[in-house]
């Protein structure tokens, strides 16, 4: 069977809670595994249905809930903590969690239609330049 | 249109990218199907040993094996890609869970495919972020 493992992280200016999620996943009926987990939560079943669940769960909160997909299944030993698993990889999630309240505020931001400001990118030396440059010093 | 996500196991910009409707090519897919299909169980490796030959496409054979097998799981991701974002200076890509040679290696052949790129930095300040996501959402929104 086809599976999707799916991420729910909740942005830390959410006020959503990972229980809230994991009810609402519950009273949908769908037939998808759910964990709560700290950051969220993490959903498995066929990917339409995760999808149509991610949608629902994405009402809540458009704002403040972001998903990625995950490679290893729900209680994969292999993965899972609870089970000494070899894969440990919560410092990154731990590092974008953080950033997500700033990105939050960027996308309400982008979705307002504002624009991006102008950036000053440094000119990069052609090689021919770089070349005499180099031939000087010689 | 596929898009391939620099650090490719970003949460940001896989959310992003779908969000603004397109199709992120992120390394979590490639590991899922190595899960399901070749049932990986050498922990904690995520490559195989025809992996690591593959990978001789992408990076010589002096290049560590590090980068080599990384760039045996993400160098097709690359060859799929219709567009590219590069998102630099990300914390996590760097130390002890990144590898910088191989960042620098993934740059260079998304440079030389001459893909549609952005590239962005991490966001630090609130300032930062607006500007990323804006750059963003305008960047997905020019490919449709």
């Amino acid at each position: 069977m086809v599976r999707e493992t799916r991420l729910v992280v909740i942005s830390p200016l959410s006020e959503i809670t990972p229980d809230q999620i994991t009810r609402k996943v519950h009273s949908l009926g769908y037939e998808v595994t759910v964990k709560e987990t700290c950051y969220g939560a993490v959903l498995e079943g066929p990917p339409e249905t995760v999808s149509k669940v991610m949608q629902e769960l994405r009402a809540l909160d458009p704002l403040g809930i972001y998903s990625k997909i995950r490679g290893f299944p729900l209680g994969d030993p292999k993965r899972c903590r609870a089970q000494h698993g070899s894969r440990p990889g919560f410092s990154q999630l731990q590092t974008e969690w953080q950033s997500l309240s700033l990105v939050e505020k960027g996308l309400e931001c982008a979705l307002r239609g504002d624009k991006a400001e102008d950036i000053d990118i440094p000119e990069r030396i052609p090689v021919k330049d770089l070349q005499r440059f180099c031939e000087e010093v010689e | 249109m596929k898009i391939f996500i620099d650090p490719p196991n970003s949460l940001i910009l896989f959310d992003l990218v779908e969000r603004f409707g397109h199709e992120p090519l992120s390394v979590m897919a490639t590991i899922q199907e190595r899960v399901d299909n070749l049932e990986i169980d050498m922990p904690p490796m995520n490559v195989t040993l025809t992996d690591v030959k593959n990978g001789l496409k992408y990076a010589g054979i002096e290049v560590p094996s590090g980068i080599r097998g990384r760039l045996a799981v993400w160098g097709p991701l690359i060859d799929q890609a219709e567009a590219a974002i590069i998102m630099e200076d990300a914390p996590y890509s760097f130390g002890c869970v990144g590898c910088h040679r191989t960042n620098l290696l993934v740059d260079f052949l998304v440079r030389k495919r001459k893909l549609p790129t952005i590239e962005i930095d991490y966001p630090r300040t609130e300032e930062d972020a607006r500007n990323m996501v804006i750059r963003v959402k305008e960047f997905l929104e020019g490919l449709k």
